[in-house]
């Protein structure tokens, strides 16, 4: 009999027929019987169960909780929100790791600290030392709850099917939930240690935990043992302490930013104050910095960096064999083998994984930290030097649901070089097809496009298109517009007009319209902003707007409207998270794609947003304006509050929203969605000229001009007033079609069999938009389908997904076909062809051809006689 | 564990047939077991020396790597190249899978008959 310890799962592993070997005192299944292998490749392919209750799993309790983790770990346990998860280092005096650690925030009062196997006496004899100056308690929980890894792909799918489809947990990196799996408690984390981008660690209590894994077993999950784990982090390039953290093949500690983990690991926020292993590790922090600026005049405090490496002859490197460089011995392979990976065919979102099985010798080094990216080096295998080369990442997860290998040396396909004898002439056939093809025989869905009218399409085209004329507003002249260019009289008569039939559009004071995207309209408007947060104190560095409250992108948020967009360089970081100031509208639970309104005003109630960011690009429902207006309104709460419609901007009206009405204070769009412009942007406000806030106003016009255009596009401005005259005229029935078109297509396509997105209640949609759910990462495929098929539609990720190549869904408009007059009986049957090539695969692109073919004429626009009469003449004068 | 009466094994896990004068050596099911996938196998090439009790290549498994111990003293005369692409025929079959044959064999290891051979595996476990 061993004397090691064994998990819950222990009978479970030696009936599966396991090896079962000694790991950190734990007699753990190494593998089972079909091999490392598969076991490694059923992971990346579908679906694992890893038992990690050898894993020490420490809670920690107490009032001076959040400052006793803020001493003894590296990370800024004041980050951590509720339902959230951390990786961290333990930190000795030298900034050498104790340990490595994951925290888990499940509950208000308590952290749940895992750390590794081996080392949690170790670990606990540290911890509970330094807790003695602290007024916390630790308690050791790694008998009562037993934990399981169930990482891959379909890992999702089956915890869903247990969970009864409640979302196991936001579809965020290191999410975290409490939830019932067919009536069983269990803590899930949305982590793990195989660099999969689908992948939980379930944390189950001890008399649950084999009902548990058999379950995942029957759905399909098949278990994986210590062996696949470790080559799946290690292509995966995570570090395993006594590898890459630790002591190294001489015996000396490895720094803990010799460690790519360790920038997101360690914090040196304020809020931590003096914490064990400060010093050291801002010491190496700087030469780290150094490094990645390729200054290597210093490496003292980091000589050398954990890498990846990748053997080029044929061999395989194991732990400890030297690495050269030019002739020089530079460090030691920390882990290396032979891991196996599924081919892949094809390029881009057409890759296609086959089932054919290759392997590749990859490993991680740690080698002197002046070797770059893509340098050939030597390993040193029982004597004979091999070829190797120090790669950028061995596997990416950026494209879920699955983790990709990345094959060194792959280059993409060259592109077919331009025609050598008329490239000119190449390029018109060219453009007739696709306008052909765009105009006459697709039905075109996407939201985000129209079709402008022939009137509007010749104004873009003429004379304006090639002027200039900048002009601003100079008090000098009482605030007259000044233009910089002479012969621009059109030019200011037609700017002129169009705000004015703007303001009569949205009911509004004020209209910018020199933006020529609605992303430059949210630029101009947040430099506005912070510029006039600034206005009294020019002498500092501008502060930068935070809070600002605005929907998450995976919510359908507007990119322009995220700091990955044009909030980028206008957005605070916030002290205490050390993440962007940014807080997310909640979603209702029983309907993602409506915001809870009442969780919305318990967050403003905390965060005081000085900007509250409306709209979306996936929007299906009304935005809670109204309501939200008049909360800060009774709660006195200072901010602005903006409606970004740029999907939206030509149904503002009777039949969705009146967003000035409802108390918004700008609207920012764009004009080519569903209004009916050229591609431009416009903002409006509603600010009157004796109220303080007309100086933001004012602003706006100078971030437009000059702080966003020069030129501001003359030719679709031009072409842009007549679009204003269509959409004032024709208004009201363009948008009640519209919107009617869109609840009946969703209605349509329901009763075809397809699993349309929202609210029965409200025939699934408020908007144009209709949203189609097509199964887990099945909307990129479907996608491509349909435009084969001569229909063309967004695939895009609903708030459940992952990121856009995890997509399960299709994103649908009703106002490009609206407009080619389009009513309920074509989208009938629009709805029957697409059910027909979604559901039963057929081949629908003739059909679809034919019924675009018979509407081709613009509807919603003038075609009067003496108008057209004029409109020919126009064209035959200027020559088209 | 499948262990043939028909071959000769050696205690490092090799077994060997003679085809006449020529030695074909590979190894065996309880090796291939306990070494689990084999992911790369390094061969010796035709015309190289080998030596009783002495290496003449190495299998990588994904854990580990193992010497190959040469049972007699020759010359190389075929390698089983096949392996170099598919190292995996190791774990499918190891008997059809031999890895090299040597000839001017001048001299052999003490080789074990199946059933002591077995023996010494279950000593091992």
């Amino acid at each position: 009999m061993s004397e090691w310890k064994r998990t819950q799962f222990y009978d479970t592993h030696v009936a599966a027929g396991a090896t079962m070997v000694e790991f950190g005192g734990w007699d753990m299944p190494v593998q089972y019987p079909t091999g490392i292998v598969a076991e490694h490749l059923y992971t990346r392919h579908f679906c694992s169960l890893f038992d990690v209750s050898h894993m020490g799993r420490i809670l920690v309790a107490g009032p001076q909780r959040v400052e006793f983790l803020q001493h003894v770990l590296t990370s800024n346990v004041c980050a951590l929100d509720l339902n959230r998860a951390q990786y961290c280092m333990i930190s000795d005096e030298n900034g050498y790791a104790i340990d490595d650690a994951y925290l888990y925030r499940f509950e208000e009062e308590r952290f749940l600290l895992v750390v590794n196997a081996a080392n949690t006496d170790k670990d606990w004899a540290h911890l509970t030392a330094v807790a003695r100056d602290f007024d916390c308690t630790l308690t050791n929980i790694t008998a009562d709850w037993a934990a399981i890894a169930v990482q891959g792909p379909k890992s999702k799918e089956l915890l869903t099917v247990l969970s009864g489809g409640e979302a196991v947990t936001e579809p965020m990196r290191n999410a975290l939930n409490t939830l019932e799996l067919e009536g069983r408690l269990v803590h899930v984390s949305k982590t793990g240690y195989t660099g999969e981008p689908i992948g939980y660690e379930v944390y189950v209590k001890s008399e649950d935990c084999v009902w548990l894994w058999n379950r995942l077993i029957e759905l399909g999950a098949r278990p994986a043992g210590l062996g696949a784990r470790d080559t799946l982090r290690m292509e995966a390039g995570l570090p395993l302490y006594g590898h890459e953290l630790g002591l190294d093949t001489e015996g000396k500690p490895i720094p803990i930013f010799a460690v790519p983990l360790a920038r997101f690991a360690v914090s040196f926020s304020p809020l931590k104050g003096d914490f064990i292993g400060r010093e050291p590790l801002l010491r190496q922090s700087e030469a780290f910095k150094r490094i990645m600026n390729r200054d290597f005049s210093d490496m003292t405090e980091l000589p050398r960096r954990i890498r990846p490496i990748t053997m080029l002859d044929r061999g395989v490197m194991r732990a400890g064999m030297p690495v050269y460089y030019k002739g020089q011995e530079v460090g030691w392979v920390t882990s290396g083998t032979m891991v196996p990976y599924y081919r892949s065919e094809n390029e881009g979102l057409e890759t296609v994984i086959t089932d054919d099985v290759v392997k590749r010798s990859i490993g991680s080094c740690y080698i002197a930290s002046d070797i770059l990216d893509d340098e050939p080096v030597e390993v040193d295998v029982r004597g004979r030097r091999l070829r190797a080369v120090i790669p950028e990442r061995h596997l990416d997860n950026m494209a879920p649901p699955f983790a990709r290998p990345i094959i060194y040396g792959t280059e993409l396909s060259e592109r077919p070089a331009a025609d050598t004898v008329h490239p000119a002439l190449t390029l018109l056939r060219r453009a007739e097809e696709n306008h052909l093809w765009r105009q006459k025989h697709c039905v075109n869905l996407i939201p985000s496009e129209n079709t402008p009218s022939r009137a509007v399409q010749m104004l873009c085209a003429s004379d304006p298109s090639c002027r200039y004329a900048e002009h601003k507003k100079v008090k000098s002249f009482y605030d007259k517009d000044i233009f910089y260019y002479q012969g621009t009289g059109f030019i200011d008569e037609v700017e002129y007009l169009l705000v004015n039939e703007m303001r009569k559009y949205f009911g509004c004071t004020e209209v910018e319209t020199r933006v020529i995207s609605g992303q430059m309209a949210n630029t101009a408007v947040f430099s506005a902003l912070m510029d006039w947060k600034n206005r009294l104190d020019r002498r500092r560095t501008p502060e930068r707007l935070g809070y600002v409250m605005n929907n998450h992108i995976i919510k359908g948020g507007h990119l322009s409207a995220q700091p990955m967009g044009a909030l980028h360089d206008y957005i605070a970081v916030d002290p205490v998270t050390e993440r962007s100031a940014i807080v997310n509208f909640p979603v209702c639970k029983d309907n993602i794609f409506k915001t809870d309104v009442e969780e919305t005003k318990k967050l403003i109630d905390q965060y005081r947003p000085e900007f509250i960011i409306f709209g979306k690009s996936m929007i299906i429902q009304k935005e809670p304006v109204a309501e939200i207006r008049r909360f800060v309104d009774e709660q006195k709460i200072p901010t602005t509050i903006m409606y970004d419609m740029a999907h939206v901007l030509g149904i503002v009206g009777d039949y969705f929203q009146k967003p000035f009405e409802e108390g918004a204070e700008i609207v920012t769009g764009s004009t080519h969605k569903t209004f009916f412009g050229p591609q431009r942007g416009v903002i409006a406000v509603n600010y009157k000229e004796d109220e303080l806030k007309y100086g933001l106003w004012q602003t706006i016009e100078n971030r437009a001009f000059p702080g966003s255009v020069s030129n501001h596009h003359l030719g679709t401005q031009l072409g842009m007033l007549m679009a204003a005259y269509e959409m004032n005229t024709f208004r009201d029935e363009y948008q009640k079609a519209v919107v009617e078109n869109a609840k009946h297509f969703a209605k349509s396509l329901k009763a075809q069999g397809l699993d349309v997105c929202g609210d029965p209640a409200n025939d699934y949609t408020e908007t144009h938009q209709v949203l189609v759910s097509v199964g887990y990462g099945a909307g990129a495929e479907i996608a491509r389908r349909l435009e084969e098929n001569n229909i063309i539609v967004n695939y895009q990720a609903t708030p459940d997904e992952e990121g856009f190549t995890a997509s399960g869904a299709l994103r649908m408009g009703t106002s490009e076909m609206t407009r080619f007059g389009f009513g309920p009986k074509e989208f009938d049957r629009l709805a029957e062809l697409m059910a027909d090539c979604i559901l039963r695969g057929k081949d629908v692109g003739e059909d679809v051809s034919r019924l675009r073919e018979g509407y081709t004429e613009m509807h919603y626009c003038f075609k009067d006689a003496e108008f057209e009469t004029a409109l020919e003449g126009f064209a035959g004068k200027i020559g088209f | 564990m499948n262990h043939p009466t028909e071959l000769k094994y050696t205690k490092s896990h090799e077994w060997l047939r003679m085809e006449g004068d020529i030695a074909v050596i590979g190894i065996s099911d309880y090796a291939q077991d306990a070494l689990g996938d084999v992911v790369f196998i390094n061969l010796p090439q035709e015309g190289d020396e080998t030596t009783a009790g002495e290496s003449f290549g190495d299998v990588e498994s994904v854990k580990a790597v193992s010497e190959l111990i040469c049972p007699v003293t020759g010359t190389v005369c075929a390698v089983n190249e096949e392996l170099l692409d598919a190292p995996e025929l190791l774990n499918q079959d190891p008997y059809a899978a031999w890895i090299i044959k040597v000839e001017n064999v001048t001299e052999t290891e003490e080789l074990l008959e199946a059933d002591e051979y077995e023996a010494v595996c279950a000593a091992e476990h």
